[in-house]
């Protein structure tokens, strides 16, 4: 794991967070700093309620963490925490209603923009940024899917968050709609710190510097992307037939298959992706859940 | 080792706590807008405007709208913007169960301005809407107060309960929705209350208590009385309302999450306020009062000031005073159709009210008087009270007093209808208004201030040709006769021959009226 500079935007320390007998999150520390990190891992690995955790949406049973220098647990620093937030949810909802620049004015507002001109110009600029800039009168109902993300993500980002928390906001989304997103993460990381969660590791690869694996609710990863994928080196093949010793293996457009594992001799070695770097580390953190277990039993 | 670089400063910066203030009374701003969008309040907005129309465009057809009690006008404010305060208590409870609806409570949640104080942005909401309706009142009751006509005095209380209510029931919205987070609960909470209500009345009546903690506490009184005897504690009332208002916005700040010391202190002072003001409206009248009410409606003359106009004299309460040149002016037509020594005898209108069952919501009824030359009146005017009245100053004219009136038929009948209604602007009209069945023929009941007249059909028919002919050719018929007219041995057939009109059929029916 790569040392961080400091001080981080955000730094957490030993956060764990129980829902009956489950760990959402056990045990998680983390620091973050500018730019864009991005947060991998299988459905029910802890992403989401990590967000919500440093979004201050649910305070974790243990553990700390500070956004900007502010601490979450005094009343005060929660507020100051929220001020530095920007923050996208995972299936964000809307008034229909509303127009965009009227959402976006309200979000605004409890963000406790107070100057209404200034407010105005704030919330034409974040609709301008993302692109919305000509349906800003239009009611929300009448958008697009993707319009409707782009309505959220102004919403995160206006009033200038420190602290950006988008929670896989490329969900459902064409791949030109996600292109642009991109563009638009990719921009907003620019000097603030972006926690993005995501399950598409394109997104991980073509925007982030960084990137933490969670699984189980347990950080399994955490350093760059060139790190992530240096895991597979040596480590993914191709051949003819799928060989069965490999942990994961398909066929690709080429016709000759691909496999992710440990290669036999003399295997044809491949340039490792992302992906396979991720996959990897999470077989290997399901071996050693597996293996756990077996000593528990 | 990764490089970092340093995170961007944010543009959101720690805000002062005016400036926290200042972003809920912009929210406020903004939900009011959204209040304002809503069907329920346009509707029901368009509909109070609508009736607030139609009182100004109706206003000049019912003649009683003239002459406005103002200690009543202040009362008539009060239940029409209910209609506005009930689309409060929706569209407020609406407006907050929002974000729930539509999935926006997680990100709004983890933004700087915390639920309560949301709470008390959309309780601010309702703001706008109750001064528009304090400005919708005071209108109404300035139109009223500014006509001429107008007697009595308002009270600021009782203007003041209409803007309260919607503030109220827009609170009340708020704290609905804070407490169950769901659409549904207002109209269950609205059946149950209703039904609550129902089964508490049948079991303890509607006693005084439970009649004033409804926001619009209604007390129907048919006859206006004087301001001082209503007894009505709207100022306690006024107390009430605006404690149990601030006590259920603490409330709402409470459920969502508040817990300033400021809150605590004002939940002990609103709790105060709404008890103090609850147990104040609830206590009966005092001894005082009712002893007050009972002299009004039985010596009058104790409370009242006379005022002599020609050669009649006018006794009215304090704050109809200024209406006695109205009665005087009726009393001057009534003499001057009659003829012989009664177009000349002075009278003496009374003014009297019935308050000792206060709260009777049907016009309460007079004995006669006795004494020679008296004419009661009672407190409300125009309308067909001018010509009610014009038939108590006629028979009194003919019988010389009312107990006596009660008695009269035959020819005498005829005169006092031709006095009542002469020199009426619309005679026709005025017959059949001041006829209990609307009709201009047939028998009928006539309606007087104190015991009402019977009018046989022929006597009817007799009275119609009469008003339908030339005032002055009556007139002058009626003075030569009047002798004969107003004696009680003269038929109707007889006093036809005397106007000389035609003379009607049916003398069996009279006799029988008027041979006992």
């Amino acid at each position: 794991m790569t040392d961080l500079p400091t001080p981080p935007t955000v730094s957490a320390a030993g956060l764990t967070l129980r829902y009956g007998s489950t760990a959402a999150l056990d045990d998680v520390s983390l620091r973050l700093g500018a730019g864009v990190t991005g947060l991998l891992g299988p459905n029910g690995a802890g992403k989401t309620t990590l967000l919500r955790v440093l979004a201050t949406a649910v305070p974790a049973d243990r553990g700390a963490f500070t956004v900007l220098g502010h601490d979450p647990n005094t009343t005060a620093g929660r507020q100051n925490v929220r001020r530095a937030l920007g923050y996208l949810p995972q299936t964000p909802g809307f008034h229909p209603d509303f127009t965009a620049f009227a959402f976006v004015d309200y979000v605004a507002i409890l963000k406790e923009m107070t100057n209404r001109a200034a407010r105005h110009r704030e919330v034409r600029r974040v609709l301008d940024e993302v692109g919305l800039g000509d349906v800003r009168g239009k009611r929300i109902r009448r958008l697009s899917g993707g319009m409707r993300q782009r309505v959220a993500l102004a919403a995160a980002l206006v009033g200038g968050p420190g602290f950006l928390v988008l929670d896989e906001p490329t969900v459902g989304l064409d791949p030109e709609q996600r292109m642009r997103f991109r563009e638009l993460i990719a921009s907003a990381g620019e000097g603030r710190t972006v926690l993005l969660s995501t399950h598409q590791t394109e997104d991980v690869a073509m925007l982030c510097h960084r990137v933490i694996v969670m699984a189980g609710g347990v950080v399994r990863f955490e350093g760059t992307p060139a790190e992530l994928t240096a895991r597979a080196d040596g480590r993914v093949w191709s051949s003819t037939e799928r060989d069965p010793g490999a942990r994961a293996g398909w066929r690709t457009g080429t016709g000759s298959f691909r496999n992710v594992g440990d290669p036999p001799e003399g295997a044809t070695l491949v340039e490792p992706t992302l992906e396979d770097g991720y996959l990897l580390t999470l077989d290997a953190s399901d071996a050693a859940s597996a293996s756990s277990s077996e000593v528990t039993a | 080792m990764s490089t970092l670089t340093e995170a961007r400063p944010t543009s959101v910066v720690a805000a002062p706590e005016p400036r926290r203030w200042a972003a809920v009374f912009a929210l406020a701003r903004v939900e009011a807008r959204e209040l304002l969008l809503q069907i329920p309040v346009l509707f029901f907005s368009l509909l109070y405007v609508g009736y607030l129309g139609w009182q100004v465009w109706t206003s000049d057809r019912e003649g009683m709208n003239a002459f406005p009690v103002l200690q009543d006008a202040d009362r008539a404010t009060q239940m029409p913007p209910m209609l506005i305060a009930v689309a409060m208590l929706i569209c407020a409870n609406r407006a907050v169960l929002r974000s729930r609806r539509r999935g926006t409570d997680r990100h709004f949640d983890v933004l700087v301005m915390e639920p309560w104080r949301r709470t008390v942005a959309h309780a601010l909401s309702v703001v706008p809407f109750a001064v528009a309706v304090a400005l919708a009142v005071a209108g109404q009751f300035t139109w009223q107060a500014l006509k001429p006509g107008a007697v009595g005095h308002g009270s600021y209380a009782e203007l003041a309960v209409a803007p309260l209510s919607v503030l109220l029931l827009g609170v009340l919205g708020v704290l609905l929705a804070r407490l169950i987070p769901s659409s549904f609960a207002v109209p269950l909470l609205a059946l149950g209350g209703f039904v609550g209500t129902t089964l508490l009345t049948a079991g303890v009546g509607n006693p005084r208590w439970m009649r004033w903690l409804w926001p619009v506490a209604s007390e129907s009184q048919a006859e206006p009385l004087p301001s001082d005897l209503l007894g009505r504690p709207a100022a306690w009332h006024v107390l009430y309302l605006v404690g149990l208002t601030v006590l259920l916005l603490w409330l709402a700040v409470l459920a969502g999450g508040g817990r300033a010391r400021l809150v605590k202190a004002v939940a002990v002072g609103s709790a105060a306020l709404t008890l103090t003001g609850a147990v104040a409206q609830s206590a009966g009248d005092s001894p005082a009062l009712r002893e007050a009410r009972v002299r009004a409606s039985v010596t009058p003359e104790k409370d009242q000031t006379c005022i002599r106009h020609d050669r009649s004299t006018y006794c009215a309460f304090p704050e109809w005073t200024g209406r006695t040149e109205d009665w005087a002016g009726t009393v001057r037509r009534v003499q001057s159709l009659a003829g012989g020594a009664a177009g000349g005898t002075p009278l003496t209108v009374r003014q009297r009210v019935e308050a000792r069952d206060y709260g009777l919501d049907q016009a309460s009824t007079f004995d006669p008087s006795r004494t020679p030359g008296e004419v009661t009146v009672g407190t409300r005017w125009g309308g067909n009270r001018i010509p009610e009245f014009a038939v108590g100053v006629a028979s009194v004219l003919v019988a010389g007093d009312e107990e006596a009136a009660g008695q009269l038929c035959d020819a005498r009948t005829v005169v006092v209808m031709w006095l009542a209604l002469g020199s009426a602007p619309d005679p026709m009209t005025s017959l059949k208004n001041v006829r209990l069945d609307d009709s201009v023929s047939g028998s009928a009941i006539v309606l007087a201030p104190t015991h009402p007249l019977s009018m046989s059909a022929q006597q009817t028919d007799v009275v119609r040709e009469m008003l339908e002919r030339p005032r002055y050719s009556i007139t002058v018929k009626v003075k030569a006769n009047w002798m004969e007219l107003t004696s009680p041995k003269t038929s109707t057939a007889r006093a036809a021959e005397l106007l000389d009109v035609p003379v009607p059929q049916g003398k069996e029916e009279e006799e029988d009226e008027c041979g006992a």
